[in-house]
């Protein structure tokens, strides 16, 4: 089978696996330095918020998996023709549902074992309450976000011809860490805000 | 009746978010134990997001294309040529994507007014991104085969646990490469 073979040589190249997945890698590289220089503005926050450091490649980690198949189960529900339009499509809502309740219920877990493992470790940490606040703040307006622009590409590229598939998951790659690190820096700054007024 | 429910949903990811969870906050952990030194050392802070980011998604690639290899039966013993290509491609992706991590950090750096030399800089880079990729692909190959073997579909397994693997390993791949070169 001559075209098999064509097929696998591709499949399995060196030169061909580099050149597909590389461009987008890079992209995503640099989606990662804009996290890294929003982490950089937030050093002030770092010093004045013990264990908040704890929380940030949790919070990134958890956006990262629920966003991601949350992408991947509404590429799936359109190939399927579960979504068909977007005003009281029960396929959507239990979707956006899930990954929010999902977030909110992970980021309270989050925020309660950071504060534990800190003080288990006989570091510092600001309380519980507060590194609770700061991961459901963060957690669940960043799922928001996130939820919005995966339901909107996903629709959009498969309106134009694209496989959804192809396209959501990449972006929230791309977009996930940068918006959800500019979540966690406004949850630090609304926090230290509050506590200069009750102070 | 929907497909998808809010229920069904969330017993299929609470487990494995939790695993991934625990890990992170582990990762979280060294962060906060090394805090001082990312104080003092700034541009580290820069480069730790992109760079497990690298770590991660290399690992992830390798292990979504080996999980794909084992369904279409294409992995014969462990040294076959699919497994090596594979190998040898992320490393390739890793290893231009650190360079241009090194460099798009220095500009980064320099726009923020933080004080580093590109020499030092691409030097922790490169020894970081080296320690990440051999500890994650290495562990992405051998989650890969062991799932594989007991019957779990590797993609469910793999991908969640190497992207919080590579938070540890990267972070601490920072940490020792600071460690060694400054």
């Amino acid at each position: 089978m001559p075209e098999r073979d064509d097929y696998l040589d591709r499949y399995t190249s060196v030169k061909s696996i580099v050149g597909e997945a590389l461009p987008f890698e890079l992209v995503c590289t640099i989606g990662g330095v804009f996290a890294g220089i929003i982490l950089v503005k937030m050093i002030d926050a770092i010093e004045m918020i013990p264990g908040l450091l704890v929380l940030v490649p949790a919070i990134l980690g958890m956006r990262g998996n629920i966003s991601c198949t949350l992408g991947s189960r509404l590429g799936s529900a359109i190939h399927l023709g579960l979504i068909s339009r977007i005003e009281r499509n029960p396929e959507l809502i239990n979707n956006v549902a899930g990954s929010l309740t999902l977030s909110l219920i992970m980021s309270v877990v989050l925020g309660i074992l950071a504060h534990l493992f800190t003080v288990a470790l006989g570091m510092q940490s600001v309380g519980v309450v507060v590194l609770v606040s700061i991961a459901v703040f963060a957690g669940v307006s960043s799922g928001l976000i996130l939820a919005v622009i995966a339901v909107v590409i996903t629709i959009g590229a498969f309106r134009h011809g694209i496989d959804p598939d192809n396209v959501t998951t990449p972006a929230l790659g791309t977009l996930g860490d940068v918006i959800t690190m500019l979540m966690v820096f406004c949850a630090a700054k609304a926090v230290i805000w509050i506590w200069h007024i009750t102070l | 009746m929907a497909y998808y429910t809010v229920t069904g949903i969330m017993k299929r990811g609470i487990p494995v978010l939790l695993v991934a969870a625990i890990i992170s906050i582990t990762a979280g952990q060294l962060l906060h134990a090394g805090q001082d030194l990312l104080i003092a050392f700034p541009v580290l802070l820069i480069l730790i997001p992109p760079l497990i980011k690298v770590g991660g998604d290399t690992g992830s690639i390798l292990g979504a294309r080996l999980s794909s290899a084992f369904h279409l039966g294409l992995v014969e013993p462990v040294g076959g040529v699919v497994v090596r290509n594979n190998i040898i491609a992320c490393l390739v992706i890793g290893g231009v994507s650190c360079v241009v991590l090194s460099v798009a950090v220095w500009a980064a750096a320099i726009l923020l007014g933080i004080g580093v030399v590109y020499g030092l800089l691409l030097k922790i880079t490169l020894i970081a991104g080296c320690i990440e990729m051999a500890v994650v692909f290495a562990a992405t190959i051998g989650i890969a085969f062991v799932s594989h073997r007991h019957g779990l579909d590797p993609d469910d397994v793999v991908i969640p646990l190497i992207t919080a693997i590579g938070d540890i390993v990267g972070i601490m791949a920072v940490f020792v490469a600071a460690w060694v070169v400054v």
